[in-house]
């Protein structure tokens, strides 16, 4: 089964850390990628940008609204994800508790399995053997 | 450039096994930028979402999702493309923008120093 690992940390967080914090922070993710790479495990995995960042669509009718800023407002922000195969929760929850989040500071990790699609829609298929690559 | 399309909708729309029909949209719409598209994933619904924190080397486990929302994620496409207003345009074309709302994230690119346990 995959999971998808969905990370929340506050950004302000992350301007608050040293250098040296800072270091070990991406040091420590790199561990957890290579260890996941290692043992066959990772799928996919990407930071990023800030929500400053973010931009919104929405339909009304036929008219496409387009905001600045994230889909929700939240007091730590999605900052980056991986997807792994697992055998099962207990498995992601143990890769997730890996994971750092800010040099140990506030945040937190959803993880949420990736639905199974029917067979006719082989574009999934595709999309994730280019996850994959 | 790469974008997160990161896809908002009332889960309860699709409990019941996805619209054939709407499949079918998800289909032309992946045909039509396959070209862009570097990955994608619907996600089981929220209530089988467990959400993680280490606090003090302590492992805290609880169900559901990070927050509750009225819409939830379902799903993401992960594709690459000249600029936001070309990612703009394909979340605009994903059939769950008409329901609910897609949010476009750029993916974060680490500098050098940083990625030498990269690919």
């Amino acid at each position: 089964m995959k999971y998808m690992m969905l990370i929340y940390r506050n950004e302000q967080d992350l301007d608050a850390l040293t250098p040296e914090q800072k270091q070990r922070t991406v040091g420590a993710t790199w561990a957890v990628i290579d260890e996941a790479k290692r043992r066959g495990v990772l799928v996919g995995v990407s930071p990023l940008e800030r929500i400053s960042a973010a931009t919104t669509i929405r339909h009304d009718g036929d008219k496409v609204l387009v905001s600045d800023g994230p889909f929700a407002e939240t007091k730590e922000q999605l900052a980056g994800y991986y997807i792994l195969a697992c055998q099962d929760l207990d498995e992601a929850i143990a890769w997730a508790s890996k994971i750092p989040i800010c040099g140990g500071g506030r945040g937190c990790i959803e993880i949420r399995p990736l639905r199974e699609l029917p067979a006719r829609e082989s574009l999934f298929e595709r999309q994730d053997a280019a996850v994959n690559a | 450039m790469q974008f997160l399309l990161l896809i908002y909708d009332k889960e309860q729309r699709w409990s019941q096994g996805y619209d054939p029909k709407e499949m079918a949209e998800y289909g032309q719409f992946g045909n039509q930028f396959a070209g862009a598209i570097k990955g994608g994933n619907a996600l089981q619904p929220t209530g089988t979402a467990k959400t993680v924190r280490v606090r003090g080397g302590k492992q805290l486990t609880t169900d559901g999702p990070f927050a509750e929302t009225k819409e939830q994620l379902g799903g993401f496409y992960l594709i690459d493309v000249k600029n936001i207003e070309e990612a703009v345009a394909i979340a605009a074309s994903i059939p769950a923008a008409r329901y609910g709302s897609v949010e476009v994230r750029p993916i974060l690119v680490f500098a050098k120093s940083e990625t030498s346990a990269a690919d």
